[in-house]
């Protein structure tokens, strides 16, 4: 694990929030995007977090991938107080332990299918031989091998968000934050989509959390974690 | 390089020539930059080299080797010794000063009077040697009437064209020049017009004459002595080696030679130069404040347009320093990429074109004269190293300055925001 960023022995969750608090000023009007959100989240979890628009599970999404710093409260992530961390640090875990996928999916234009996939471990500097062995497995896994010389202006929308699925786990992280990564998907993509990440995560163990208003996923879930106005309301373990 | 360098080399590349369109269009305006500075440089080093090239041949050389006094008192008393002489010529014909020069004159110059039966007028007498003046001053082809000194003349005289018409001489009159000796005494000497010259200086056509060094030695009583000896190198960059290796030589004659630089045995000269230089990075700074302004507006425009891309290169790890460095090097490249086409174009359009000389004889139809000099109108353009690692460092300067801006502007995108941003 990295350096400088290692857990000051808060537990073992994958996710842990306390007194979590994100509070925007706009021309003077205070909005609550989130309000004392305190939550744990288990390694392998598959946990959807659900509400209406604007009831604040992107911002909740982006604080507990460390894209946003809390106004109040604290985030733990694998054992570390991400608010706690430096930009420097922060950046180091995001690339270490963190996944994303984002609803438009988000690849790099100028790479292509494999460099995109490959991005975080070419971060890492893990070596050329070992980076391709490990994209290409994925992309055979999830349905996209051969694909990986093609950049994503000539991907469908399925395709382009299983690379960036790809891209997300090919560096097993501690957790995969997924916001509305089903939106832009017409429905039979966006259920072979979802298979594939319950798939991932049954397999390989790997935590997602997903922010949607996609009924397939929360279907899915095992847990639902319904938020209103910034707030939890509900949260709902299936196991 | 480290792995993320070369990630980071690798997007700024791409983006690059992702877009194609609008990396050729702002580039357009480094390359016509780069390629107007190649060749106004070339141009401006040309006529300058033309203008010293001119001023020192009409006055000191190069190089001037005369008493330390002689440049404020301009009187006999302030000579260079036959003694003196002959370590200069040593010095001369060491290596370091050989290897670069054109030819050594000596000179004698003296003020006084020119009269004739029409009246008198004063004038600055100069004796020569024929042979090494016609090579130094190429005053011989200036010539109007008669002939140039030769090498066994006694008592002739070169005549500026305009001195002879007021004094009412042709060749072959006789006229006579006063001046003081070098005891002090009022001398004169009767010499006859060998020839008239018109060199296109008023002061020099209407007030100078050249008569041979000897007959001026011995009239002037200074046998062997001189006032000066002008040195015409093969370029006028080699001045500083050349000055130092005469002063070296010279070090112990100190009292009695001083060794100059065309910049200081001509200050007129200098100032020209100088300020025509000036003139020419004002114009060079505008040009790239134009260029500049349009590489910062692309790259700007750029940073704009992928705000979302640089969130997600945070939100996948990398730094915020390092997101401001693709930025950086896309600035640079395209600027290093635009301003190398651009040097090359500029050199091919003044090579192409102009090697023989740009004519400017159709913007002035009479003789241009600036610092007592006489402006060639056709200005053959001229490059160097020099220009070369100028035009390098611009390039340096106009990509840094151009790219610190946007790529600041990078670091400081927030990456929850910039998910949000439509493309």
């Amino acid at each position: 694990m990295s350096d400088g960023v290692n857990g000051n022995g808060n537990g073992t969750a994958a996710v842990r929030t306390e007194d979590l608090w994100k509070v925007f000023a706009h021309d003077g009007i205070r909005v609550e995007a989130v309000r004392d959100v305190s939550m744990t989240i288990e390694p392998g979890e598959f946990v959807v977090l659900a509400g209406p628009s604007g009831s604040g599970k992107t911002t909740l999404l982006n604080l507990l991938g460390g894209l946003t710093r809390p106004t109040d409260g604290r985030v733990w992530i694998d054992g570390t107080d991400i608010t706690e961390l430096s930009e420097r640090k922060l950046a180091r875990l995001r690339l270490e332990r963190l996944g994303f996928v984002f609803q438009a999916y988000n690849l790099l234009p100028v790479l292509t299918a494999l460099e995109n996939a490959e991005f975080t471990l070419l971060l890492r500097d893990v070596p050329p031989e070992e980076r391709r062995e490990k994209v290409e497995k994925l992309f055979e896994r999830i349905g996209i091998a051969g694909l990986e010389d093609r950049r994503p202006g000539k991907l469908s929308g399925g395709q382009q968000q299983r690379v960036a699925v790809a891209r997300a786990v090919v560096g097993e992280p501690a957790l995969v934050l997924a916001d509305e990564p089903t939106a832009n998907l017409d429905t039979a993509t966006s259920t072979a989509l979802i298979d594939l990440m319950a798939e991932l995560n049954r397999d390989l163990g790997t935590t997602f959390v997903f922010a949607t208003h996609d009924t397939r996923l929360m279907d899915r879930a095992r847990r639902v974690v319904r938020l209103v106005d910034g707030a939890i309301v509900d949260d709902d373990r299936r196991d | 390089m480290s792995t993320r360098g070369s990630i980071r080399l690798r997007l700024a590349l791409r983006n690059l020539r992702r877009q194609k369109r609008r990396s050729v269009l702002s580039g357009s305006a480094m390359v016509l930059a780069m390629a107007l500075l190649v060749f106004s440089r070339a141009i401006a080093e040309g006529g300058h080299e033309d203008w010293i090239d001119a001023g020192v041949r009409m006055g000191g050389g190069h190089v001037s080797v005369e008493a330390p006094e002689y440049r404020t008192r301009r009187t006999l008393e302030y000579r260079l010794s036959p003694e003196v002489r002959q370590a200069v010529r040593d010095a001369v014909a060491s290596p370091d000063v050989a290897m670069r020069l054109v030819v050594a004159a000596p000179r004698l110059t003296v003020h006084g009077l020119a009269s004739s039966s029409s009246g008198a007028l004063p004038a600055t007498i100069m004796g020569v040697d024929p042979e090494r003046e016609r090579a130094f001053s190429g005053l011989d082809e200036k010539l109007v009437e008669g002939r140039w000194l030769e090498p066994d003349d006694r008592v002739r005289a070169y005549v500026g064209a305009r001195l002879a018409s007021r004094l009412k001489l042709k060749d072959g009159s006789r006229f006579v020049l006063t001046a003081q000796d070098a005891n002090g005494d009022i001398t004169g000497q009767m010499v006859r017009v060998a020839g008239t010259f018109r060199s296109g200086i008023p002061e020099v056509d209407e007030g100078f004459v050249q008569i041979p060094l000897t007959t001026a030695q011995e009239w002037l009583a200074m046998p062997g002595a001189v006032t000066s000896e002008a040195l015409l190198l093969r370029n006028s960059r080699d001045v500083g080696p050349v000055r130092s290796a005469m002063r070296s030589a010279l070090s112990e004659w100190t009292d009695e030679a001083a060794v100059l630089g065309w910049r200081e045995s001509m200050p007129e000269l200098d100032a020209a130069v100088r300020m025509d230089d000036w003139a020419d990075y004002i114009f060079h700074l505008v040009l790239f404040v134009i260029a500049g302004t349009a590489i910062v507006n692309s790259i700007l425009m750029s940073v704009m347009y992928r705000t979302r891309e640089f969130g997600v290169l945070r939100a996948l790890g990398l730094e915020r320093g390092e997101v401001g460095r693709v930025v950086f090097i896309e600035g640079m490249v395209l600027t290093a990429l635009s301003g190398l086409v651009g040097m090359a174009l500029g050199a091919a359009i003044v090579w192409g074109f102009f090697r023989n000389g740009l004519d400017f004889s159709a913007m002035w139809d009479m003789e241009m004269e600036a610092a007592g000099i006489v402006i060639d109108p056709v200005i053959v353009p001229r490059f160097h190293w020099g220009q070369i690692v100028q035009s390098l460092f611009f390039i340096l300067v106009i990509g840094s300055l151009s790219s610190i801006y946007p790529a600041w502007r990078a670091t400081r995108i927030d990456v929850a925001e910039a998910m949000k941003f439509e493309e």
